[in-house]
Parts: structure tokens; sequence; C-alpha cells
């Protein structure tokens, strides 16, 4: 039985008057790849950013790999892609690469950038500055930035946003690479289709709730879709 | 350490890259100085009592310049939260940005006096380079200030204006301070007051340096 590498009991996040979150629970083992649906203001970001430990709940647990995550003790395990690519427009990809390396303490920092660099296919555009740079290939540098200190747990918080087709099947594929490597990543999308496709298990948030949680064997994303409408359904005529 | 390195290292290499801040600061600080000059009909006498203030003004004015663009590059693209991300300490990653910003000040000013000298004719003597010490002082103060602010800003829309409202009135003394001390080195001659205001300005900057560092990392938060 693996362990899980994150347990959310009862999270509950307010802004101000805003409720955020309104006591989410889940869990996700090691090695797994969950994906999180739900609409816009469903609470996706809130929850993500929860995780990676940039904002705190308001109530409720949160363990990532056994510690909470805003002690920051296990920040070099994980790598958020979300539709910022953290990276400096007047640097070279070389030099954001050195640059976010140094911060993570990459050992070996030379080698591995040249091989990121080789495996998102940008090694010939090595010197370029980044502001030359198509919003394609932004965003394969964004994913060698994010796999540069090899983390073991990715959190993509709907990294498919203003990506033309080339570049979305390319995310698709690093995601695939990264899941046969045994990496957990968390993933949050309103994409029924391709959330299911890649997805071992998934959980739906409607209204800051969480309204179904189950393994994706043998869902289409038609039923998906259909039993997400009646959910939703259900949960407005409750308001 | 590195972590501070790395910063700094990234700041100025994207600099010398654009040279944006340090040609609006050049720009800015040449007008003030032609715009006293020869504007204004004043005499030598009030123009020397009035110089310090000019200097600090340039310094100032220019540095806020500097300070916006080294945090607008932390905001382009998350690259803050990008930041606060890696395992870093946030109170190492503000103080990469505060030597940063303050490296890059000090060169500014180091560049832009000797110009200041030649356009108000000031006489020198070993007494003008205590303006070394004020300038890192004076300099400090407002860094220090400016770093965490400006954390705190980046995530507002009004970013300049908020910035603006909550900088000028803590950096006030410092600057009293500095265009004080300035004032007596201009002159050739330090009052008996020069001493104990640089002490001020010393306990100032220790003091808003350490507040700053611990509060970084809750700044930086969401
Ligand atoms: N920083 C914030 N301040 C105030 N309200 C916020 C903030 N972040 C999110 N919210 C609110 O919390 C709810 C959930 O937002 P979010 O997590 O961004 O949803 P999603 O990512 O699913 O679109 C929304 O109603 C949103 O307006
Ligand atoms: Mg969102």
């Amino acid at each position: 039985m693996n362990q899980p590498v994150i347990i959310a009991e009862n999270l509950r996040k307010e802004f101000g008057r805003v409720v955020a979150l309104r006591g989410v629970s889940f869990q996700v083992e090691e090695g797994a790849f969950f994906t999180i649906f739900g609409r816009n203001g469903a609470g996706k970001s809130t929850l993500l950013s929860i995780i990676s430990g940039m904002a705190s709940a308001t109530d409720g647990r949160i363990r990532v790999f056994g510690e909470d995550p805003g002690e920051r003790t296990h920040r070099h395990r994980l790598s958020v892609i979300s539709h910022e690519s953290f990276l400096y427009d007047n640097l070279t990809a070389l030099e954001n690469l050195a640059f976010y390396g140094k911060l993570y303490q990459v050992e070996n920092l030379n080698e591995r950038m040249h091989a990121v660099l080789d495996q998102v296919g940008l090694h010939h555009r090595r010197f370029d500055l980044v502001h030359t740079f198509s919003r394609g290939m932004v965003q394969r540098l964004t994913i060698a930035r994010a796999i540069l200190h090899n983390p073991d747990l990715f959190l993509l918080d709907e990294p498919f946003t203003g990506l033309d087709q080339h570049a979305t099947e390319m995310l698709i594929g690093l995601m695939d690479d990264l899941k046969s490597q045994g990496k957990t990543i968390l993933l949050t999308t309103h994409d029924l289709q391709i959330g299911l496709r890649l997805s071992t298990s998934f959980m739906l948030l409607e209204r800051q709730r969480v309204v179904e949680t189950g393994t994706s064997d043998g869902l289409t994303a038609e039923l998906l879709r259909e039993k997400y409408f009646s959910l939703v359904k259900t949960s407005e005529a409750g308001q | 350490m590195n972590v501070i390195w790395a910063i700094i290292r990234k700041d100025f290499q994207m600099e010398f890259r654009t040279k944006e801040s340090i040609t609006a600061m050049w720009i800015f600080s040449l007008l003030i100085f032609v715009i006293f000059n020869f504007t204004f009909e004043i005499s030598r006498l009030l123009l020397l009592q009035i110089s310090g203030g000019l200097l600090w003004v340039a310094f100032i004015f220019s540095g806020m310049l500097g300070l916006n663009r080294s945090f607008q590059v932390e905001r382009e693209n998350g690259n803050l939260r990008g930041l606060s991300l890696t395992p870093a300490d946030p109170g190492l990653i503000y103080f990469g940005k505060f030597l940063s910003t303050t490296f890059f000040m000090l060169i500014f000013e180091a560049l832009i006096f000797p110009l200041f000298i030649i356009f108000y004719d000031i006489q020198l003597s070993l007494v003008t380079l205590w303006i070394i010490p004020i300038s890192i002082l004076g300099t400090l103060g407002f860094t220090s200030l400016g770093t965490i602010l400006s954390a705190v800003a980046i995530h507002t829309k009004q970013q300049q204006i908020l910035l603006s409202l909550l900088l000028w009135p803590l950096i006030t003394p410092i600057i009293i301070w500095a265009v004080k001390t300035t004032g007596d080195v201009l002159a050739g001659e330090l009052s008996a007051a020069f001493q104990p205001v640089m002490v001020r300005m010393l306990v100032f900057d220790v003091i808003f340096t350490t507040i700053s560092y611990l509060l970084f990392e809750y700044v930086v938060q969401e």
C-alpha cells in the first residue's frame, strides 16, 4: 500500500467574506495522476496554492509528504506549472534555468540543464532571450524549468490555458512521461476530455465543495459530462 | 549565500542587457540638474544651500525608478511566486533583491555625483569623501524599506501609487538626515550635528533591514 502523498481533511479557505473552499477532503496516492475538475471559481487554484504552501488554509488539515506544506521542508520535491511561466523575458533560456537551478540547489546543474533543454527540444535556442520565443517555446521552457530539479510531485493548474494544439499535445506527452516515471501528478482543468484521458483518479469540485470522486477506469468524457451536469443541477437547486 | 548571489547576478544580467533602469535614471537626474541650474536665477549661496537636497532628489527619484523596474520584472510572469515556491529562504530572497537594488543605486550615484560636482561647481576637499558613507547609509535606508514595500505592493493593481503612498512617509527621516549631512559635506565643513545624525542613519538602516528581513516571508504569502 502506497503512502498518500497528499492528505487533505476538511480544508476551508476564506478571503475576507469570500469562501474559496468549504470543507474539502481527499487523498492522493503516490504515483497517481489525480485530476481536479471544476468550473471557474470552484476553488481549484486555491486548493493548489494551499498544497504548494503558498497559502494557508483558514481551517482543516493538509499534509504533503507527511508535512505541513507551510513548513517549506518539501519544496524541492514539488513543482508548479500554471499559465504563468515564472521565466524572465530578458534572460536567455540557459540563464533562466541556471538561476532556478541555483535556487533549487540542483546537483550537476550544468549537465542537468543541457539534458532538460534537449528533452524539450530547445537546446539549439539556449542562448536566445525568452522574449524572442513563441508561446509554445515559452511553454516548453516552462516545462524544462519545472522538471529541472527532478521533483516527485507536480501541481498543474490549468496548464493548457492559451496553448495551441501542438503545445497541448507536447504537454500531454510530457505528463505521460512523468506518469510512467512514477511521479505523482495533480492537474486542474475544466476540460473533461483531456483530464480523463490522463488521469487515474479524479475529483469534481463544484461551488467550493467536492461533489464527486472516483477512479477514471471505464469512465468516458460523455459519462462524466452527464454526471457532472446532473450534479451541477443538484448543487444549483440546493442553493 | 548562493541565493543572494544568484538574484544579484540575475538582476545585473538583465539590467546590463536592457539598460532600461539606468537610462531612465540618467535622463531624470540630468533634467533635475539642468532645470535647477539654468531655469532659476538663484544666488550661488542659496544654490549651495539647496544643492544637497537636489542631489538627494536625484538619488531618491532615480531610486524609485530602479526599484519599480526591479520588481516589475518579478511580476511580469508571476516570477515572485516562482521564487517563493523554491526551497530558498524568503529572507535570503529579500536580501538578494535588497542588495541588487542597493548596488545598482550606489553605482548610479557614483556615476552621477561627478556630474553634479561639475554642474554646481562644488569645491572638492577631503571632507567631500564623506559623501561615500552618507550615500551608502541613505541608500540602504531607502532600499531596505523600498524592497519590502515593493513586495507588498506587487499583488495590488495600483502598484506604484501604493508604493509611493507607503514609502514616502517612512523614508522621510532618513532623507532629511541625508540631506543635512550632505549639506555639511558640500559646504566643506562638518557641523556639530554631523556625527549624531550619521549614527541615527545607521540605526535606522539596521532596524528597517531587520524588520524587512523578518517580514518578507509573510509578504510573499497569499
Ligand atoms: N485572493 C483572493 N481574494 C479573494 N477571493 C479569492 C481569491 N482567490 C480566489 N478567490 C475566490 O475564491 C473562489 C475560488 O477561486 P479559485 O480557487 O481561483 O477557483 P478556480 O481556480 O477553480 O477558478 C472564487 O470565488 C474566487 O473569486
Ligand atoms: Mg484557477
